[in-house]
């Protein structure tokens, strides 16, 4: 079998033009302060550490999709450890910066519980409560002096270099600023991040591919908060004085502008929001209030005109201009699928025609509704098995229970002899149950490869571990992901696609890549949720193909089709669905002709019975 | 807050605990009137168009401003000035809601940072038209405490609870038993439903925006001669408010009314027991309860989006 070695252009890494951009910026970066007068070089320093939150800040909204409008709070953490430490218990600098970030970190971990419970406004008001919790101690409490604060925290001591300079103090912010920038892209652009991209894009689909969300959230908390509290520490450091005013909410709304307008999804486009705001703001600082006016004018047009902030402005004008020019853009077409290499069924480690999943007895209610009532089926490895029952018999939510996300109110799962039933969707998922959904639900903003890569990493959340320490072993591990994703991919015919994002490929392109996602996370039993909906004839055909091949490369899979042509050809056994029961279950040509089944989807009328005289009557109620 | 009381003559320690338990209630009560009616506008306009209004608490300061400009310089009677000043805001409510359309029902980082400068220019124009200083407003009511059993009620802080009781049942009555009160009902519940049997959502969408900013002044107008009226002031009454209406359960509107008087009470009770520590109490509690439940006391009525 040929398969494609090269990585598709999506693929590969950066572009020589984008390393020497970035050698150019240094450079500019580096001989900056010998342009810049004290005044000057005071805000570039001041920018610096508003670009350090905003990364955190970043990295935390933009690419987790959790909200945080406690970074101020992080800010302070750091500052206050430090000052505390160094002032009043006489430590060091560095180890009082080191103990600061420990305690940001735990400060991090304190704001990010609630994002195991809360999401979206509601997170958003606990974070900020908890922001207003940490100014009015900070404004109260002995330890801190109150109003007046902290003054004469010494300047950091490093190798001799009079770091009491401005001037001097510029480089050292810069070094950190890099380093963050640069280990904050490549958490974004490697396992961990993708997780968290996809994550902020759905979560159910990401916890279908073995994503695991609350350890994930936490971790987007912590990152923001360590980021903050180097900021906190670089602060204390430099202005050698800090007070509560320096850390108020309506700073950390400042802190929120400079994401949003620089744009909040790319690090780069928060450190140029932050730069951009913060000599706006020095600039305007003396008009106080007309300048206060036009900066609120300026972020409700930012937000109303360009939502994806001054780092998408290019990008909008592109495709202007590619519109103007009246190209359709894209000339990518779908390959045709490749079989899958074939396998037995004997090498997952079960036996053809042996339980795979066994449901016994299994109930799930919503309120009033029983959505499942008593239902119990076996499905044999190496199978496929159609099942199927008029709208509202509870096929979805068999699916929704099986693979976790919802808890039964009775009754048992067991995966190949090992119950999985109140099990969390990523457990599942790691046990080998892999799922499409009835709506597709693709990550929007990931490219088709990034889809393929975030399904393709099987990783434990805990082995991000290694980012602190080992990131040479992430990158051959990346590496060797999007070897495989290239590989799948053009086993889709998807090749061509992989740059894209999913939202601007044809419908059936789509379904094809959502089967290819869940293919990618190597599953033992496949569960597809209406996988023809809203295809044509052809596509339909293509994927009976690719069921079966997926069947044969050793997978079992189970099917939700309403389609009854596509189920009666593809489906070895079918079972019946209605009102949450199970109502027939057998070969194809059995269950099509079972009186049961007949009556369930048309009607007892509809149904040759003995009972005659009751038709009239059962017409009536069937309407 | 009004925490002033000579409690002169008690008999025994623990008549004094139970009076000032009583005192610290009236006082939470009077402020959690004010609350709910943030919260109010705050769910109001959050049910039927998914927008969380962060500029809600600059519409309220505009509200104060003006409502106190119109009883201080216009000498007009406070009943007078207050209706007065909610018809103000309701008409920039109008235009806020027009600007902010496109923002409806997008994504939570966009709205709020969108309605956050919103509130910014709201500020600015406070200050350019009032100046950055505060300013002092007198109690409309100048009769004495009533005092029942000890406990001193400010005949105001009466006012002011009865005032909010009266607003609530209003607009309870319009949402139910008017043609046009219906109508935003069903758009709260599903707007596209609502567009299919003829509602113009875009007008419901501005009614709510517009009755939400007047309740905004409203609640304004009535803490003004209780607080004292700055360009800041809204600041923190939006987020107690914010926060009083996701304890109720957001969208829903008797817990606008349970969350602002429950954030009211714990607010006056962590301020007398932990002095200057009593926003950190609070939010530290409203933490906590909202891990517990985080639908809210009367769980979420909202947009129904798929």
């Amino acid at each position: 079998m040929s398969r494609s070695p090269s990585l598709p252009a999506a693929l590969r890494a950066p572009q020589a033009a984008r390393a020497g951009g970035l050698v150019l910026l240094a450079v500019a970066a580096w001989l900056l302060p010998y342009q810049l007068n004290v005044y000057w070089i005071s805000v570039a320093d001041i920018a610096i550490l508003f670009a350090l939150l905003a990364v955190g800040m970043g990295l935390v909204m933009g690419v987790a999709g959790q909200v945080n409008l406690a970074q101020i709070a992080f800010f302070g953490v750091g500052a206050y450890t430090t000052a505390i430490l160094t002032t009043r218990d006489g430590y060091g600098f560095w180890t009082a910066a080191v103990l600061a970030m420990i305690a940001t970190a735990l400060a991090g971990v304190v704001v990010g519980t609630p994002a195991l419970r809360v999401q979206s406004h509601y997170l958003g008001i606990v974070t900020l409560g908890l922001a207003v919790a940490f100014i009015d101690w900070i404004t109260n409490a002995p330890v801190t002096n109150g109003d007046s604060g902290i003054s004469g925290i010494p300047a950091p001591p490093l190798l001799g270099i009079n770091l009491s300079s401005q001037y001097l103090y510029y480089y050292l912010e810069l070094i950190v600023l890099a380093g963050g920038l640069a280990f904050g892209l490549f958490i974004v652009h490697t396992p961990l991040g993708r997780r968290m991209r996809a994550m902020r894009d759905d979560p159910l689909a990401a916890s279908a591919a073995a994503t695991e969300i609350r350890p994930l959230r936490m971790i987007a908390f912590v990152l923001a908060s360590v980021y903050g509290g180097a900021a906190g520490v670089l602060y204390a450091g430099m202005i050698g004085y800090i007070a509560p005013e320096t850390f108020s909410i309506a700073d950390m709304f400042l802190l929120l502008a400079m994401v949003i307008i620089g744009g909040r999804r790319s690090l780069a486009g928060c450190v140029i929001g932050a730069v951009v705001l913060t000599v706006v703001q020095q600039q305007l600082i003396n008009l106080a209030a007309y300048a206060q006016l036009g900066y609120g004018l300026v972020v409700v047009a930012v937000v109303v005109f360009a939502p994806a902030g001054l780092v998408g402005i290019p990008g909008r004008f592109r495709s202007l201009y590619r519109r103007w020019r009246g190209s359709t853009g894209t000339s990518a077409v779908l390959e045709p699928f490749r079989p899958l290499p074939v396998a037995p069924a004997a090498a997952a480690g079960v036996t053809p025609g042996e339980p795979l999943l066994e449901v016994s007895h299994l109930v799930r209610r919503f309120r009033g509704v029983t959505a499942l009532d008593d239902i119990s089926l076996t499905v044999r490895a190496g199978e496929i098995l159609g099942i199927v029952g008029p709208n509202g018999s509870g096929k979805t939510t068999l699916f929704n229970v099986i693979s976790g996300f919802y808890r039964p109110h009775g009754g048992a799962i067991t995966l190949n002899g090992r119950p999985v039933s109140g099990m969390r969707p990523s457990q599942v998922s790691r046990l080998g149950v892999a799922r499409t959904f009835q709506h597709l639900r693709l990550f929007g903003n990931l490219t088709v490869a990034d889809n393929m890569l975030v399904s393709l990493d099987r990783t434990r959340t805990w082995w991000s571990w290694r980012y602190l320490c080992w990131p040479f072993g992430i990158w051959r591990y990346d590496r060797a992901l999007k070897r495989r994703a290239a590989e799948l991919l053009a086993d889709f015919g998807l090749a061509q696609f992989a740059g894209m994002l999913p939202g601007t490929l044809p419908y059936g392109i789509q379904r094809r890549l959502e089967l290819a996602r869940a293919i990618a996370g190597a599953p033992r039993l496949l569960l597809l949720d209406e996988p023809a909906a809203g295809l044509n004839g052809e596509e339909r055909a293509q994927l009976a193909m690719i069921v079966r091949s997926i069947r044969d490369s050793g997978v079992t899979v189970v099917l939700i089709e309403h389609n009854m042509g596509l189920v009666m050809s593809l489906c070895e056994r079918i079972v019946v669905l209605d009102s949450g029961l199970v109502i027939a279950e057998g070969l194809p040509a059995q269950v099509s002709s079972d009186p049961a089944v007949l009556e369930a989807y048309l009607g007892k009328s509809a149904v040759p019975s003995p009972r005659a005289s009751e038709a009239p009557q059962a017409s009536e109620a069937s309407q | 807050m009004e925490r002033s009381s000579p409690l002169a003559s008690l008999p025994s320690g623990d008549d004094e605990a139970v009076q000032s338990f009583f005192q610290t209630l009236v006082s939470g009560l009077s402020f959690g009137a004010v609350y709910a009616l943030v919260a109010l506008g705050f769910s109001l306009v959050y049910r039927t168009m998914g927008l969380v209004n962060f500029a809600h608490g600059a519409v309220l300061t505009i509200g104060a401003y003006v409502a106190s400009t119109f009883y201080l310089s216009a000498r007009l009677p406070f009943a007078v000035a207050v209706p007065a000043a909610m018809a103000v805001t309701a008409a920039i409510g109008l235009v806020i809601e027009r600007v902010l359309r496109p923002l409806e029902n997008k994504d939570f980082d966009l709205m709020l940072i969108g309605t956050i400068g919103a509130g910014t220019v709201l500020e600015a124009a406070a200050i350019l038209i009032w100046s950055s200083s505060g300013r002092g407003v007198s109690s409309p009511v100048q009769t004495t405490p009533f005092d029942v059993g000890g406990v001193r009620i400010p005949a105001y802080n009466v006012v002011v609870i009865a005032v909010t009781a009266v607003a609530m049942a209003a607009l309870t009555l319009f949402l139910q038993r008017t043609k046009r009160g219906a109508a935003m009902q069903a758009v709260a519940m599903d707007h596209e439903a609502a567009t299919a049997v003829g509602i113009h959502v875009g007008r419901s969408n501005a009614i709510s925006f517009a009755i939400g900013a007047a309740l905004a002044a409203l609640a304004g107008a009535l803490v003004g001669p209780m607080l004292y009226v700055s360009p800041t002031m809204g600041d923190s009454l939006g987020i107690d408010g914010f926060a009083a209406a996701i304890l109720g359960g957001f969208g829903s509107i008797p817990g606008a009314i349970v969350g602002g008087l429950g954030i009211g009470v714990i607010g006056a009770f962590a301020a007398q027991s932990f002095q200057g520590y009593s926003d950190l109490v609070t939010f530290v509690v409203f933490t906590v309860l909202v891990m517990i439940r985080p639908t809210g006391i009367f769980g979420e009525r909202t947009v129904n989006r798929a």
